[in-house]
């Protein structure tokens, strides 16, 4: 892999849409702005790419964009030439990578120096990549690799929890709450069916429960689901 | 009333030469818990702009779950999807690198044995964990019948399933039940 240039001193840039949606143009805007003010580091914005020494490309290469964007790689001086794809969609096609037109990802089409995945990214995650170009700041990633050799971590199944009503109950919840409250509340459900010995115990902590949330969303949710799962245990223990 | 001077003059951030945490609630990179994925693919199917793959390599009897953050659009299907837990949001977005091969997740997950031959299925050993915990509340007649099912492989599946009951060879279902 290209190494970059360590210590660039100021960086006068050229923003090229190749095909993006604006998302990530507008986020290239941000950077610009008071708050994130990236012209603090010498880094500029500037109506040609003949004075250009980085290119920022947003969006997926398309079939027409990509003449434009080889025009304005080599109207740029020959050093240093670094190219910068910013969103997913100019490092890997993103969410139009299987489409007709686009050719997904600007390394397909010229070398590419700096990746800065999101879509978009926000003003900060381009900011820390423009920093690697100077050298301000080191990359954080790198690939990981887990080898499963243990079995599978156990969720604490005793008394009236079980796998079924676990699953039962996130399916449940999928249809009223989106994934970021419905971990919480299915932590919590679990915890309940854990520790209650019978099932009118697990549905009166589970109004208190509710009556103890502040959202009414959420509170509504643990009403609902509280009817829920005294009907599947009462069922259970039917059969 | 006196005129206040602002708080600060200065509104920009001192990022990245400072740290700025980000809102908790941000939708960063997807990471998956080693410790609880099962490999059940459910992510791979759901994820729109497949960035999360899988495959099954029988030679070797493994299968590979595999995240590449460079094409994430960072939507949050997979959290929805999983059946475990195991794949998360995080809120890192400090993910710029001049490097893609740094953009990538494994998970090498083991893949079940066939009791009968001991050749490697399609599919997991933990996914055979799940099914198991997850039939346990079955009567117990409907259990054995699942149990023969889950633990061999294709073949001896159609094998064994293909006769009338008399004619199973019983060693077969010894070793299901053991
Ligand atoms: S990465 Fe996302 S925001 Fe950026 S151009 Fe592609 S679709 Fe739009
Ligand atoms: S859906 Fe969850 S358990 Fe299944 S393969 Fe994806 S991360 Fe693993
Ligand atoms: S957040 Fe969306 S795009 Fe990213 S891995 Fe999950 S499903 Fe795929």
């Amino acid at each position: 892999m290209r190494r970059l240039r360590p210590k660039l001193r100021s960086v006068w840039v050229f923003h090229v849409d190749a095909g993006a949606c604006n998302g990530c143009d507008i986020e290239v805007l941000d950077v610009l702005t008071p708050f994130y003010d990236v012209e603090r580091f010498g880094i500029k914005l500037v109506p040609t790419p003949r004075q250009a020494d980085a290119l920022l490309v947003t969006g997926s290469v398309n079939r027409q964009a990509v003449i434009g964007l080889k025009r304005v790689y080599e109207a740029m001086p020959p050093k240093p030439r670094i190219v910068v794809a910013i969103g997913s969609c100019a490092i890997a096609g993103g969410i139009f990578y299987d489409s007709l037109s686009v050719y997904g990802g600007v390394d397909k089409v010229l070398p590419v120096h700096l990746y800065i995945p999101g879509c978009p990214p926000r003003p900060e995650a381009i900011l820390f990549g423009l920093g690697q170009l100077l050298g301000i700041v080191n990359k954080k990633v790198r690939a990981e690799e887990y080898i499963v050799k243990e079995p599978i971590k156990d969720r604490g199944y005793r008394g009236l929890f079980t796998e079924r009503i676990y699953k039962d109950v996130r399916y449940f919840l999928t249809k009223y709450v989106g994934y970021y409250d419905r971990d919480e509340i299915l932590e919590n459900v679990c915890e309940v069916l854990r520790e209650s010995r019978s099932i009118e115990e697990v549905e009166h902590r589970l109004i208190a429960k509710a009556s103890s949330v502040r959202d009414p969303r959420l509170r509504e949710v643990y009403l609902v689901l509280s009817g829920f799962v005294v009907e599947q245990l009462r069922g259970r223990s039917r059969t | 009333m006196s005129y206040e001077i602002p708080h600060r003059w200065i509104v920009t951030f001192r990022y990245p030469l400072e740290p700025l945490p980000p809102p908790k609630e941000l939708r960063g990179r997807p990471i998956i818990d080693p410790n609880l994925c099962i490999g059940c693919g459910a992510c791979v199917r759901a994820c729109p702009p497949n960035a999360i793959t899988e495959e099954i390599d029988i030679s070797k009897g493994i299968k590979v779950v595999k995240i590449f953050y460079g094409r994430c659009i960072f939507c949050g299907r997979c959290w929805e999807v999983c059946p475990e837990g195991a794949i998360r949001l995080s809120n890192e977005f400090e993910l710029a690198t001049p490097n893609k091969d740094d953009l990538i997740q494994y998970v090498v997950l083991p893949l079940h044995k066939c009791v009968n031959c001991g050749k490697p299925t399609e599919f997991t050993e933990r996914q055979v964990v799940r099914v198991l915990t997850m039939i346990q509340e079955l009567p117990i007649e409907r259990r054995e019948e699942l149990r023969s099912k889950i633990l061999l492989c294709r073949e001896c599946k159609a094998s064994f399933l293909s006769k009338p009951m008399e004619l199973r060879g019983s060693e077969v279902y010894e070793k299901v039940k053991a």
